[in-house]
């Protein structure tokens, strides 16, 4: 490079500075108003519902992506996409028909072909589908709006499986692109027939997604509850904003630079609350429920009356404090595995959850004939929840007189060693931390964490027939009443042996302006209803 | 001179051959498993294995590194783990706002600190020269965080003067795009400024003993045109090389000033992608810093040799 | 050092001892001073700098006899207290002394900032003489040396921290490796710088071996360089301690340290500003403090070089 052509470049620097400064804003105050900005809990980093399974990419499916059923408010599964459905008299075949007018965004009608390509390609990714895949006879379309499912044995909770909210559920897709990525496999179009479309090129990972309104959406006549009945979108826009730091979030939404936060921490809560141009509520009224596993397979956790020990000792006040501070409207203290206040919850059997003796706890500990082994404890320190959550066990661990070794590291790699088997020393683990929206703890099924089948179970690998027994007599189980009685079994025989511990029940806050109205309380941060003065 | 170009480039394809292993064997013993990530919480170790097995994450190490480098050098970074997009488009998405923000920096901080090393130089051993260099220990001193964070308290949310957080685009115009960068670029610069202010003294400092410069005085010139016309051209030397040593600085603190202020800029894709362990992703940005750095460095390595023709090459 | 003044009661008066005795006697203002306090008073800024290291230093040995709460004992309950006669410095969100976590903090920082000074003195000193003595070695060396340093080092300590968990020596090694690279190229520019001196011509010449004049002629002039440089890493390695927490790739909670207090405290700052205000104003101080001693140290043993900076 020459003195002339540096000089040259430096000219086309300053050109580039002259220009764009009298260039408009982008937006006029109108479109400000039909414009939603929300701030999700997370990082929108893929967006494959099926494939990745994050509580996020859920909430962002549901705009994009529609279902047969839904779950309303009641955890009912009620029609969505579909307008019927007929079951044979031996319960084994279902034929459904698929309302009029849906449409997918790429303007192809929805055909009943697309939803057997998507039915097949969430199956094996998701507990309820592979229960269906294991009875799966046929499963084929009759004609454009009418599909059949022949299985080899009934499944009463066939509503449940295809409208329920736990991920991974069973959006539809169109046919091209469900057949094409099997489920192992990102899909990288992202054509659904909801009432929101994804707008590809505005998708900047870990910045910002953008969502328009899809105005072929034909919405159902009954009023929204959930993921059922009408999604009728009042805004053309909505605008994912990622926010990291809590601290620059809660700044913004009292500046105005955004309209509606999922998940204000706690302790900011009442800065917000003191602005007046902000309302806050609960979130989710299912909460979520915290809790660390440890390792069935190896010392020291293979030892019931070590598992024992930790459990009687637990403070689950020390835990939720932690986690979401001490404001008792936010926290409750579990005395069992399934989410309260939804039907199958039940205490029964659940005394040593909720004990919080440490007393007793060392007596345990000594009767067990613990050797010292060390507790490899690996704790992920990007996500608040487990992080809290690990600072009060290496605590207890040690006041209870055990050898921990601590194990700082992140979400990705405790996902990695989790699934190790190997003895803990030998890079396995023996305890880890984890969290369960309230959403999916409400039967046996959804909630694997809370199975017990040996090597088929969760991490921790616990092998607890007593468990698994009632699992089968709850799915075959014909009324609420027989229901609540097989799980009074499991949640007993889970306690008793410690599954693993639950670490207390705890709801978090949403925040929003006061021009925003009709933002409800939900599992999913539900944006249908919601309008902007 | 040609030659000497030729011959500064050349040199340069080793360095970023050694960058390139070293950054792929890095992350191939990297402990963590975005297999895992992906899957997610309910997924069985089998799910996980098929989708290591889809992502090529379960080929031999030379298999891999051959695969990638030959894919680099057709201009190909890969795709994405998580999101499935390409490598390049993730980095042009957010070369906006870093391009920005180290612009906006290094002119506020060659603006501020020149003039400061010059004063400084020019009133060597009186109470302002102790004020700029007391002021420099303490850019270097204090964490970029920490900066940023006072600033963001003072400035945005107790004066509301200026935006807490975010980027606004060039294209909305001018001002909104200045409003969002000037606090982290005050941020980020405090350290810049520190360093290129105590090096403009410093050879200002030698620059003004010089002979020419007595002989300049001598003739009755006036104070300040031999500061800013004759000393600083000398000067100019160390401080362009300061710049160029400072874009590693630059780089490393723009991570955590795009943090604070929640820049969507490559800084925060690279943190992101390190924490999630996005293979791919690491591995372009990483390269394309490393790359930028050894760019600017050679561009600078050439300008010598315009601003001190004495400089042999 | 009006800065100083924020450190508590203990630190200011250390500060001032090692100032103070000097003033005392200032009778005679045109007799040069000898002995140590005389060194002290003509260089300021090692006084100043080094007797707030000491006293960081002091406090991080002492912490336990300083302090009144256990630094990891946590208990909910009382989370979030502001500062008061009963916790100093406030309690942070799971209940902990945030005043029992800063002093005890100094050991990390003091410890990583030390350790990696050493470490990458060491090793850059280790491969600079080699590379500025074997030839074959030496553009092979830079190379590597060249690559990793355009890797930006906090980068670099982000990546190699993703390698492996979160611990104090890990954080060492992350940063050393990161810090060696300059280190090397320093060394290697003043072995050449030397070998050109008649003295070592001479040497060669008379067929001394080459790890006796790296001994007797080289090592000797490496070591002010070194000093000053190895203070400058110090203060950098504690930054970027500070900056790994923060970004949560550092040392873990249970091992308290300025920077992962700061970063607990981060999303608090709004509200709670005590958390992350205590233990930047100590990690601001300690860092200016051995930059000052870095700053004192390269105008008396290196005044060459504190000309060109």
């Amino acid at each position: 490079m020459d003195r002339r052509t540096f000089l040259k470049a430096g000219a086309g620097v300053a050109a580039i500075g002259a220009s764009g400064g009298a260039s408009a804003p982008a937006l006029s105050q109108g479109a400000a108003a039909r414009t939603l900005r929300f701030v999700p809990q997370a990082n929108l980093a893929n967006f494959d519902p099926i494939w990745g399974t994050q509580y996020v990419v859920r909430n962002a499916a549901v705009l994009v992506w529609d279902t047969l059923y839904g779950f309303d408010e009641r955890l009912q599964p009620q029609r969505q996409m579909v307008e019927g459905e007929e079951t044979s008299s031996d319960g084994k075949t279902w034929t459904f028909k698929l309302r009029e007018g849906l449409r997918f965004h790429d303007n192809e009608p929805v055909r009943a072909r697309d939803v057997v390509a998507s039915i097949n390609r969430w199956m094996p990714r998701d507990p309820m589908g592979q229960l269906l895949r294991a009875i799966n006879v046929e499963l084929s379309a009759v004609d454009d709006r009418t599909f059949r499912w022949v299985l080899s044995a009934p499944f009463p909770k066939m509503t449940m499986a295809l409208g329920k909210n736990a991920t991974p559920m069973c959006f539809i897709m169109p046919e091209r692109i469900a057949s094409r990525f099997d489920s192992f496999t990102q899909i990288n179009e992202y054509v659904g027939s909801g009432p929101m479309r994804f707008v590809r090129n505005e998708w900047v990972p870990g910045a910002r997604s953008v969502f328009q309104k899809f105005d072929q959406y034909v919405p159902r006549n009954e009023p929204a509850s959930w993921l059922a009945g009408g999604k009728r979108m009042m805004v053309d826009r909505i605008e994912w904003v990622i926010m990291p730091d809590p601290a620059t979030a809660s700044a913004a939404l009292q500046n105005g630079e955004i309209d509606w936060w999922e998940n204000p921490i706690t302790d900011l809560v009442p800065v917000l609350r003191r602005n007046r141009n902000i309302l806050v509520d609960i979130a989710d009224p299912l909460g979520n429920i915290g809790s660390f596993r440890m390792n069935h397979l190896h010392a020291p956790f293979n030892n019931l009356k070590v598992r024992q020990a930790v459990m009687t000792a637990l403070s689950q006040d020390d835990y939720m404090g932690a986690v979401v501070g001490n404001d008792p409207a936010l926290r409750k203290t579990l005395g069992g595995f399934f989410t309260p206040d939804t039907p199958l919850y039940t205490e029964e059997g659940g005394e040593m959850l909720k004990m919080a003796n440490l007393e007793r706890g060392r007596q345990l500990l000594r009767e067990s004939g613990y050797n010292n082994e060390p507790v490899i404890c690996v704790v992920a320190q990007d996500q608040p929840i487990t992080k809290a959550q690990g600072d009060v066990t290496a605590d207890l661990l040690k006041r209870l007189g055990m050898n921990v070794d601590f194990v700082a590291t992140d979400w990705g790699t405790v996902g990695q060693r989790r699934a190790m088997k190997n003895p803990p020393n030998q890079g396995g683990w023996s305890m880890f931390h984890t969290w369960h929206a309230g959403a999916d703890a409400i039967n046996p099924v959804v909630y694997n964490a809370v199975r017990a089948n040996g090597d088929g179970a969760w991490f921790g690998w616990p092998n607890i027939p007593a468990v698994e027994a009632e699992v089968p007599n709850w799915l075959a189980a014909n009324n609420l009443a027989e229901e609540r009685a097989a799980i009074g079994r499991l949640n007993r025989a889970a306690v008793e042996n410690v599954v693993y511990c639950p670490t207390g029940f705890f709801l978090s806050y949403q925040a929003w302006r006061r021009n925003v109205t009709g933002i409800t309380k939900g599992p999913i941060p539900f944006a249908w209803g919601v309008s902007k003065s | 001179m040609f030659a000497y170009v030729v011959r500064r480039v050349l040199a340069t394809i080793p360095v970023m051959a050694v960058v390139a292993l070293f950054v792929f064997s890095l992350l191939y013993i990297a402990p963590g498993d975005p297999a895992a990530v992906i899957a997610g919480d309910q997924a069985t170790p089998d799910d996980v294995e098929r989708i290591r097995a889809s992502l090529g994450l379960d080929r031999p190490y030379l298999v891999r590194f051959g695969a990638w480098v030959f894919d680099i050098l057709r201009g190909d970074l890969g795709v994405s783990i998580f999101t499935n997009l390409p490598v390049s488009l993730m980095i042009k998405q957010r070369l906006e706002p870093t391009l920005s923000l180290m612009v906006v920096t290094l002119i506020l901080a060659v603006s501020i600190a020149v003039p400061m090393g010059v004063i400084a130089a020019a009133r060597v051993g009186t109470f302002i020269d102790k004020l700029v260099m007391g002021f420099a220990v303490l850019g270097f001193s204090v964490p970029v965080f920490v900066v940023g964070y006072l600033l963001a308290y003072i400035f945005a949310l107790e004066l509301e003067w200026l935006p807490v957080q975010g980027y606004t685009p060039f294209s909305n115009g001018f001002f909104p795009w200045m409003e969002n960068l000037i606090l982290p670029a005050i941020a980020l610069g405090s350290v810049y400024i520190a360093l290129i202010a105590r090096i403009t003294r410093a050879s200002m400092l030698e620059v003004l003993q010089q002979d020419y410069i007595r002989t300049a005085r001598a003739k009755g010139a006036g104070l300040r045109s031999i500061l800013f016309l004759h000393a600083l051209k000398n000067a100019a030397v160390p401080i362009v090389t300061v710049i160029g040593i400072g874009i590693a600085l630059l780089i490393g603190g723009a991570v955590v000033t795009e943090s604070v202020f929640a820049i969507p800029g490559l800084g925060r894709l690279t943190v992101d992608a390190i924490l999630r362990r996005d293979y791919p992703v690491i591995q372009g940005v990483v390269l394309l810093f490393s790359f930028t750095y050894v760019l600017v460095n050679l561009i600078i390595d050439i300008l010598y040799t315009l601003f001190d023709p004495r400089i042999r090459y | 050092m009006a800065s100083a003044s924020v450190l508590s009661p203990g630190d200011v008066s250390a500060a001032n001892v090692a100032v103070a005795a000097p003033m005392g006697d200032i009778m005679p203002p045109v007799k040069a001073r000898h002995g140590f306090w005389g060194f002290l008073y003509r260089n300021p800024s090692i006084a100043i700098g080094g007797a707030i290291v000491l006293t960081m230093v002091l406090m991080a040995i002492f912490a336990p006899l300083l302090t009144y709460a256990d630094p990891t004992s946590l208990a909910p309950a009382r989370r979030t207290r502001e500062p008061s006669a009963q916790y100093w410095f406030g309690t942070d969100m799971l209940g902990r002394d945030v005043y029992s976590r800063v002093i005890y903090g100094a050991r990390v920082s003091l410890i990583v900032g030390f350790s990696v000074a050493v470490l990458a003195s060491i090793a850059g000193l280790t491969i600079g003489l080699v590379s500025g003595f074997v030839r074959w070695a030496d553009s092979i060396i830079m190379r590597v040396m060249d690559g990793m340093m355009s890797i930006p080092p906090i980068l670099l300590a982000i990546a190699l921290m993703a390698l492996t968990r979160g611990s104090v020596q890990n954080v060492i090694i992350a940063i050393t490796i990161a810090e060696v690279p300059r280190v090397s190229r320093l060394v290697r520019g003043v072995v050449l710088s030397l070998r050109e001196q008649p003295y070592v011509d001479a040497a060669v010449a008379a067929g001394t071996r080459t790890p006796v004049i790296i001994w007797r002629h080289i090592l000797p002039n490496t070591i002010a360089p070194m000093t000053v440089q190895a203070t400058f890493i110090c203060a950098s390695a504690m930054i970027v301690e500070s900056i790994l927490s923060f970004i949560g790739a550092g040392t873990p909670p249970i091992i308290p340290s300025w920077g992962n207090i700061m970063a607990e405290g981060r999303a608090l700052w709004q509200v709670k500003p005590y958390i992350v205000f205590f233990p930047a104003v100590f990690l601001s101080i300690t860092v200016l403090a051995v930059n000052m001693l870095g700053d004192g140290l390269r105008d008396t043993l290196d005044p060459r070089m504190a000309k060109r900076i």
